[in-house]
């Protein structure tokens, strides 16, 4: 006992410390440059997370979207810019030809290989939309399920969908073609078990590597059929906080970081090392209003309601990051137009369809919950606060709640009964043309995601666009019928359109980068 | 046998306090809104399914029956497997609601094993800097009681401790890193990426102990045994060094203690700012995605932590100084 001494203590204590350092120092610091360029390898920061299941009909998650982008291939590629949102550009087939209203002929591109050296062929596109279409896949992109289609191969390069059985048009497999990457059939076969949730196989720039913790390692594909990349290796990395994103970027570590904050674009504008893109989305921010109960099964209240908003001080709000659009998909989308009979702000009609719905100036409302988040979409609380007040200023008695991301996720789907508070913030964003991502999953009364709304007058109009026999006759009804319905019935409203701001190093070229955040690097370079 | 006493009481103890930490925090997890069930099946996943993976994963059952489940693997040293997290590691968020790669996902005790060395490393370099700069800045002060190195030491101090951490970690990453390119600042590819961090907490750390420093200093400069050193013709800096300093130090090392354990808010913060993959960078992210066993996980081994901590500090301060009793 008599044996401890402080001094004794100390040495031990200070040769303990010494110890443990010399396993931890790297000396590789004290040889190197502190922040020194790693290669040529694109270093791109991501603001959300994967799902570590890469079987891609498991997942509606942006970023492996991302990370798909890179490593597999699609039949087509719509690069949708509002000025040309109808353009397709074909990739691994060749032509799409609508043989009849519920037939369509897809002819592929030969010489094309897997990322594991499997040929790509036309069993590879039909066992895709055949998995893919099966009802227990979760991203449910498929028109209908498996035993709707009839799906044969009349050769190694030519596909044919047949949607006789399930009594929908076969174009709609023409936008989806540019939305659904193709899976090998010799990974499908071994299911959802299989090798398909434990790495990505495509035909794509870039072949996956490995998950290395937070950072997907991909490395370019030398045999790419337009050319191998000039990019040899991507890094995709979560990094959840925007500052540290942007500081990544502004000392050198990163190549290009996404979701950037209105302030942090001006802060980025003035340093002459970095790029700044910004792309109309194919995400509309939204306020869905609870329509399964009172008061917002009234559509005289909800209409009420968007007339109270101005969406001009909402767009004042957001700067750089919004997009003024009047419809419920975005400008980049099959089908768009400026309604004509979308509500704008008035506050006269406001108080008109208030008296009318037996709610004069707001009086005898029950008290509202407008449920919004932080952390992931910008300004989302500044723009929840004024919208609030507006409604307060023509008598809702609204008041806002602003939830941390996982709350607000347990919060935001419709639920027997009606879904928690009374209206709700929230973006959708789907990286193809088709609108019917969009209205048929949230205002069909079989899917109703988060308005909960069953109105048979729009069921009516939303299978009717959807059962036109050709994309003219299509556009037509959407146009005309299907979204203007939607402006009068208001289940929600759209409030802009959301622009994709990414920032990258200024030596970065040749990157294409679509409405929905994935990215072209085949053509990417460092100068 | 004192220390076998001393020993076997306060590890009961610690047990005990591990137990009703681990549920208070089982409980609190179950009862803030955000189900985690949603964030595993996403959005897209129907409400009746989401009721059916949550029931046959049990947290439908009521807490005490879940708590007494959980303990009972933990007592056989199994904490569970991350509810969101692949073997892969990766921070991941939820989706697939037939997630066939379920199976696969990570043990809470190989994440923690993972992460929990980069945070030590982390906290000894953020100690160092700390004690370094303390008595760098203290020891003057401490010998030159109410002039100026002694305001010099109070004013430093009074500074560092109105700097919120994650205003700093900010402006030293644009100072250090982007400005200077010293350092680089996020994530990590070798121990520099410890630096700006663990200046951060050092800056953290640091005012309380220059301030216990100079002050004990200064009190033990004023014994009578310092002036018995004069007159036995000590040097100046031998009885500073030598006697001075060495009876200051006691009460700093048990602050020491204290401020360890303190150390787990400020990692928190300057793990997800730096994006430093430690401990607190894992904290964050499965509080953000409810990830149930693994915030459970990181309760149970941070408290054991600060538990093993402090009875060490006890300990040591017992043998240093036998008229203490714990």
């Amino acid at each position: 006992m008599n044996d401890a001494t402080r001094r004794g203590f100390l040495k031990r204590a200070a040769a303990l410390g010494a110890g443990a350092g010399l396993f931890t120092i790297n000396p590789e610091f004290f040889l190197s440059p502190a922040a020194a360029q790693e290669g040529k390898t694109l270093v791109f920061l991501s603001a959300e997370n994967i799902t570590g299941n890469w079987d891609p009909s498991a997942h509606t998650t942006l970023s492996q979207k991302n990370i798909e982008g890179f490593i597999m291939g699609f039949l087509t590629r719509t690069p949708m810019r509002v000025e040309k949102p109808d353009e397709v550009v074909y990739e691994l087939a060749t032509s799409l030809t609508l043989l009849d209203p519920t037939k369509l002929e897809i002819k592929l591109r030969q010489g094309v290989k897997f990322h594991d050296g499997k040929e790509f062929k036309a069993e590879d596109v039909k066992a895709t939309f055949e998995y893919g279409s099966r009802p227990d896949r979760p991203a449910q992109w498929y028109p209908g399920p498996t035993e709707t289609l009839t799906i044969t191969t009349p050769d190694d390069y030519t596909v044919i969908v047949d949607t006789s059985k399930g009594g929908y048009p076969a174009h709609l497999f023409m936008f989806l073609a540019a939305y659904l990457p193709m899976m090998s059939a010799t990974d499908i076969a071994a299911g959802p078990q299989g090798p398909l949730s434990q790495r990505l196989n495509g035909t794509g720039p870039f072949k996956f590597v490995e998950q290395r913790g937070n950072d997907t390692v991909l490395a370019a594909n030398p045999d790419y059929f337009l050319g191998a990349p000039k990019i040899p290796a991507i890094s995709f990395n979560f990094v959840g906080d925007s500052t540290t994103r942007m500081l990544s970027l502004m000392n050198g570590q990163a190549s290009i970081v996404e979701r950037l904050e209105p302030e942090q674009v001006a802060t980025l504008q003035g340093n002459d090392k970095v790029a700044i893109s910004s792309v109309v989305s194919v995400e509309n921010k939204y306020l869905w209003f609870r329509c399964s109960k009172p008061p917002f099964d009234n559509p005289l209240v909800r209409k009420a309601a968007c007339h109270a908003i101005d969406r001009e001080q909402i767009l004042a709000v957001l700067g750089e990051a919004g997009h003024k659009s009047a419809n419920y998909v975005s400008p980049v989308k099959f089908g768009y137009i400026d309604l004509p009979n979308y509500p704008a702000y008035d506050p006269e009609k406001c108080q008109a369809l208030l008296a009318e719905a037996g709610f004069p100036g707001g009086e005898g409302l029950p008290p509202l919950e407008y449920i919004t988040s932080v952390g992931f979409y910008p300004k989302t609380k500044e723009y929840g606060e004024v919208i609030t007040a507006m409604l307060q200023e023509q008598g809702f008695p609204v008041t806002l709640s602003v939830l941390e991301i996982a709350a607000w996720n347990e919060r935001l789907y419709d639920r027997p009964g009606g879904g928690p508070g009374h209206m709700v913030d929230c973006g959708w964003s789907t990286g193809s043309p088709e609108p019917d991502l969009v209205l048929r999953t949230h205002f069909h009364s079989s899917s109703k995601r988060i308005t909960g709304i069953v109105d048979a007058e729009i069921d009516a109009s939303l299978d009717k666009e959807r059962s036109a026999p050709s994309l003219e006759e299509r556009k037509a009804i959407l146009q005309s019928e299907t979204m203007p319905l939607l402006a009068d019935k208001v289940p929600a409203l759209s409030l802009f359109t959301s622009v994709m701001i990414h920032a990258m190093d200024k030596s970065l070229s040749g990157l294409f980068i679509y409405p929905d955040g994935s990215m072209d690097a085949s053509k990417g370079a460092f100068a | 046998m004192f220390i076998l006493s001393f020993l076997v009481r306060r590890l009961l103890q610690g047990a005990l306090i591990i137990f009703l930490v681990t549920l208070l925090i089982f409980t609190l997890l179950r009862v803030v809104p955000g189900d985690p069930v949603r964030l595993m099946a996403g959005g897209m996943a129907p409400e009746a399914l989401i009721e059916q993976i949550a029931t046959e994963m049990g947290l439908r059952d009521p807490i005490l029956v879940q708590f007494g489940r959980y303990m009972g693997g933990v007592i056989q040293g199994d904490l569970g497997q991350s509810f969101v997290r692949p073997a892969s590691g990766a921070s991941t968020g939820g989706s697939g609601f037939g997630d066939s790669s379920r199976g696969d996902r990570a043990e809470v005790l190989t994440l923690i094993a993972d992460t929990l060395p980069m945070t030590l490393q982390l906290a000894a370099l953020a100690i160092f800097f700390a004690l370094v700069f303390s008595f760098l800045v203290g020891v003057p002060g401490g010998l030159a009681p109410n002039r100026w190195p002694d305001r010099v030491a109070f004013y430093i101090s009074s500074i560092f401790i109105s700097l919120p951490n994650f205003w700093l970690g900010i402006v030293l990453a644009l100072l250090f890193s982007v400005k200077l390119g010293w350092l680089p600042a996020i994530g990590y590819k070798g121990f520099a990426y410890t630096i700006l961090p663990a200046i951060v907490l050092a800056v953290e750390l640091a005012p309380i102990l220059i301030r216990n420093l100079t002050a004990s200093l200064a009190s033990v400069m004023q014994s009578p045994f310092i002036s018995v050193g004069r007159v036995r013709g000590l040097g100046h800096r031998r009885i500073v060094y030598a006697h001075a300093l060495r009876n200051a130090s006691v009460p700093l090392l048990n602050l020491l203690g204290i401020q360890i354990s303190g150390l787990l808010g400020g990692v928190l913060i300057v793990e997800f700012i730096f994006d430093y993959p430690g401990l607190g960078l894992l904290t964050v992210n499965a509080v953000l995605q409810r990830d149930f066993p693994l915030i459970q996980g990181i309760a149970i081994v941070t408290s054991a932590i600060f538990v093993l901590i402090n009875i060490a500090v006890d300990l040591i301060a017992t043998l240093i100084d036998p008229r203490l009793e714990y």
